[in-house]
């Protein structure tokens, strides 16, 4: 998706930020760090601009710290967005977020999004998550995510291309494998199971 | 200070022995106190101790083409990557159960 967002046709800069929430590193990602990771991102060229410097420094000549706290880090990110023609900011799996740096970090979007209405937020996440996003942007645009049976063909089809033992492989094998895990998938989500399928059509 | 230093540079002739080529030369190194040091690399350091660029490789590398491209056709994409859409555009949120596919929609 971030790759599509730059790849599209662009008539004017456009800045994508993204970041990928993960559970084992739930401690350190807190609303600052991702922020940050985020800011990062937006850096045109890598140059830090003079506003940032200055909070840079003024918490480096604080006596016994440079910890970057969060009104800091909102203040930054909102002028770095503001100062943008055009900012997408896209955040994966936010139900791996521990709950109290989710809400920290939906509120610093909101604000964001307040002062700059052009931003574009892309997130995702499990359905239980829907009711804290809900929470901080209404009305929202919403996607159900349901593997597609030709999605899964296709992956099927290049992990069959891809066997390192294709001796081992049967057409009749073959057509069972790309007749029955499809079949069996979307069963699985038509039943809103929660068995990961990437488990079963992984090698 | 005087910012000019001067040092001798001695280079011996090697390919013949009973020859002794020495050549003194001034080679000039200007120190630049005045220049502001690289603090980037800092505050980068300071902005943030997380760096998913890593796991986007990951992503672009296990992705297959083609596959998850149907959300590109959704209408809901389509809105929100139009900008007349306004705030009210602005957050599109992509739901569903662990193993779907949310990460590498395309």
């Amino acid at each position: 998706m971030i790759d599509g967002l730059c790849d599209g046709p662009c008539e004017e800069e456009i800045a994508v930020a993204m970041f990928y929430c993960d559970f084992r590193d739930q401690q350190e990602q807190t609303a600052t760090n991702i922020l940050g990771a985020i800011l990062m991102q937006l850096l045109v060229r890598g140059e830090v601009p003079e506003h940032v410097r200055q909070v840079f420094q003024k918490a480096k000549g604080e006596v016994g710290g440079r910890g970057l706290r969060l009104p800091d880090m909102v203040q930054m990110l909102k002028r770095t967005v503001s100062i943008l023609s055009q900012v997408f900011i896209c955040i994966d799996a936010l139900d791996e977020c521990l709950p109290k740096h989710l809400l920290e970090l939906l509120g610093t979007m909101k604000e964001v999004l307040e002062e700059s209405p052009r931003t574009r937020i892309f997130l995702t996440g499990r359905p239980q998550v829907e009711a804290e996003i809900t929470r901080y942007f209404t009305p929202r645009l919403a996607v159900p995510v349901i593997p597609k049976m030709h999605d899964i063909r296709r992956y099927l089809e290049n992990k069959l291309e891809m066997d390192p033992e294709p001796v081992a492989m049967s057409d009749s094998l073959r057509g069972d494998i790309l007749r029955i895990i499809p079949e069996r998938v979307s069963e699985m989500c038509v039943g809103a199971s929660i068995v990961p399928i990437s488990c079963m059509i992984l090698y | 200070m005087d910012n000019t230093t001067y040092r001798h540079s001695v280079s011996i002739g090697t390919g013949n022995v009973d020859c002794n080529n020495v050549t003194n030369s001034h080679n000039k190194i200007i120190n630049v106190n005045n220049a502001i040091p690289d603090e980037n690399p800092e505050i980068m350091q300071w902005l943030s101790p997380l760096d998913p660029r890593g796991r986007h490789q990951d992503v672009r590398t296990g992705r297959l083409d083609g596959v998850g491209n149907w959300f590109l056709e959704t209408d809901q994409f389509r809105e929100w990557r139009s900008k007349e859409g306004g705030a009210d555009k602005a957050v599109l949120f992509c739901y569903g159960n662990p193993g779907v596919g949310k990460t590498y929609l395309r």
